[in-house]
């Protein structure tokens, strides 16, 4: 038996009251396997885990036979520095949040540029504010997106006619419930860009995280569905990526623009086994979890951190005002 | 919740985590303009201010000093975050040993920095007994323990109709729901599979039931 909002006693799985009170309930088997063109849509997200089989089917392998994996933050960099980047194409996606203050530099440095929905209005709004100095058409029309794709129903018609109306191409898509527009973007940046190999491709995201806690989760979810594709959230605090358990990683850390504050979470499943090198507080074969420890307000300590780990990791780290 | 409760239906103590007393300092003049300033700040005094003291401005801390807040410095201890220690604080000086009726509201946990905001969720699991909501002005998270059946009520005026369930920690081999417009039936959920976000409230009532501990997340109306 249960009361409003307070759990009860614990009911044993199985017990009998539980299982009459569950039947009685009016609602029938959600929707999961819906076609979309014609059942109600259905949010979860996805319907089909895009997980490259690949990554899905091999077993953790001993870190010394796992592939390596570079990471680095040289994008974050002003212009004028010529970064050892680790990708040669960047590609930016913007969605409905305002815009961190370093999106000009990150628009500037990518190849293609992708506005969720609502991420347009926010481009159209904020880009004239980081650049005061500017008049806003020339704003405007320099910081143009590519492609405006999503459910369309946040952004604001003008802005998606004038934008229309300078070239950007809108891709709508509000027949298809069943993926987040981050999910779109990425699958549309991968369909679009050359070749196989994705390994030199990095996806900067502006406003993934904040905002509504349930829309955060889908966007980190978007991370571990395309565990090898680079895909980095930014927001003006912080930056967070996949360190995906198939490989053991090296982060550089550009100390110009990020750090110290960085942690490592094992989000979606307990890890029985991180070691890293290069934090305050390194970890040794350590457990995390949670309900248990997390790494949280670490420190990096050198320029480059090491991170083996049995699970997938999200590594985050704070970025300097 | 429905019942009365014998604390009450507002806060009857508040607590600062360190910078949160600039926070409240600067913000509840901001939040009540038509009110003189040290009337406001006066009137919503923190009880205590408890953490590191690195952030807390020295001007903040002495004014609240001054009022009666107590000054409870812990920058000895590192192993716990903020919230830990103000939820400990607030668990061992409350009457009783039952604290069903007890529910924990922070303000400031989401959003900002992500391990801090990861750090803080992570409190609500070590802490699954004690109700604890995190909110922002977009929604609001608790966590629903695999120990329990879970009966949601669903306050219309001022939350929904978006919500999801967040296997955060660990997968979910079973969940299932009532008064969701997309209702989970023993469904599996994870990270890298299915998660349910962008789900609507159809009902007054939601109910929960799964295998893992899930965040519970609902939009709050503007």
């Amino acid at each position: 038996r249960c009361a409003s909002w307070t759990s009860e006693a614990p009911v044993a799985v199985g017990d009998a009251d539980q299982i009459q009170f569950l039947k009685h309930s009016t609602r029938t088997r959600a929707t999961i396997n819906c076609n979309f063109s014609e059942h109600a849509p259905c949010p979860m997200e996805p319907h089909h885990p895009r997980r490259a089989p690949t990554a899905a089917m091999d077993p953790p392998s001993p870190a010394g036979a796992r592939p390596a994996m570079s990471h680095s933050s040289a994008f974050l960099l002003p212009s004028s520095a010529t970064p050892a980047a680790s990708a040669d194409a960047y590609a930016v996606v913007v969605l409905n949040q305002r815009l961190p203050r370093f999106a000009p530099l990150l628009w500037d440095r990518a190849q293609v540029r992708v506005c969720a929905d609502g991420g347009a209005n926010r481009v159209f709004d904020g880009m004239p504010e980081l650049l005061p100095g500017h008049a806003r058409d020339d704003v405007r029309s320099r910081y143009k997106p590519d492609v405006i794709k999503g459910d369309m129903d946040s952004v604001r018609p003008e802005v998606k006619e004038y934008y229309s109306n300078l070239g950007t191409k809108i891709a709508d898509q509000s027949h298809d419930q069943d993926t987040t527009d981050l999910h779109k973007c990425v699958a549309f940046i991968t369909d679009n860009s050359p070749g196989s190999d994705k390994s030199n491709l990095c996806i900067l995201v502006l406003g993934a995280l904040g905002g509504r806690f349930d829309h955060e989760m889908g966007n980190i979810n978007v991370l571990h569905l395309f565990p090898n594709i680079k895909i980095v959230l930014l927001s003006d605090d912080c930056l967070i990526f996949l360190l995906p358990r198939t490989h053991t990683h090296s982060i550089h850390i550009e100390r110009s623009v990020e750090g110290p504050h960085c942690g490592l979470i094992p989000v979606g499943t307990p890890s029985t086994s991180t070691t890293t090198t290069g934090l305050r507080w390194n970890l040794d074969n350590t457990h995390m979890s949670f309900g248990g420890l997390i790494s949280t307000s670490n420190i990096v300590d050198e320029d480059q951190v090491m991170v083996t780990s049995d699970s997938d990791l999200i590594w985050t780290i704070s970025l300097r005002h | 919740p429905l019942r009365p409760s014998p604390l009450g239906p507002r806060a009857q103590v508040r607590v600062c985590a360190d910078g949160g007393a600039n926070r409240v300092f600067d913000g509840m003049p901001e939040l009540l303009p038509g009110h003189a300033r040290d009337d406001v700040r006066s009137r919503y005094k923190p009880d205590v201010i408890k953490g590191d003291m690195d952030s807390v401005r020295p001007e903040v801390k002495e004014y609240y000093s001054n009022l009666g807040t107590k000054i409870a410095d812990q920058s000895h201890d590192q192993d716990t975050t903020d919230l830990h220690k103000c939820v400990a604080f607030i668990t061992d000086n409350s009457p009783g040993s039952d604290k069903s009726n007890l529910c924990i509201l922070v303000l400031g946990a989401l959003g900002g920095r992500f391990d801090h905001e990861m750090g803080n969720i992570n409190v609500l699991h070590l802490f699954p007994n004690i109700k604890i909501v995190l909110l922002s002005d977009d929604c609001l998270i608790f966590l629903l323990p695999r120990t329990h059946t879970h009966s949601i009520h669903i306050e219309r005026s001022v939350e929904g109709p978006h919500c999801g369930l967040i296997p955060v920690g660990t997968p979910s081999t079973s969940t299932t729901t009532t008064g969701l417009r997309w209702n989970l039936d023993n469904t599996h959920m994870s990270f890298g599979g299915l998660i349910s976000t962008s789900n609507i409230v159809d009902e007054d009532q939601v109910m929960v039931t799964s295998d893992s501990d899930l965040i519970w997340t609902i939009s709050l109306r503007h």
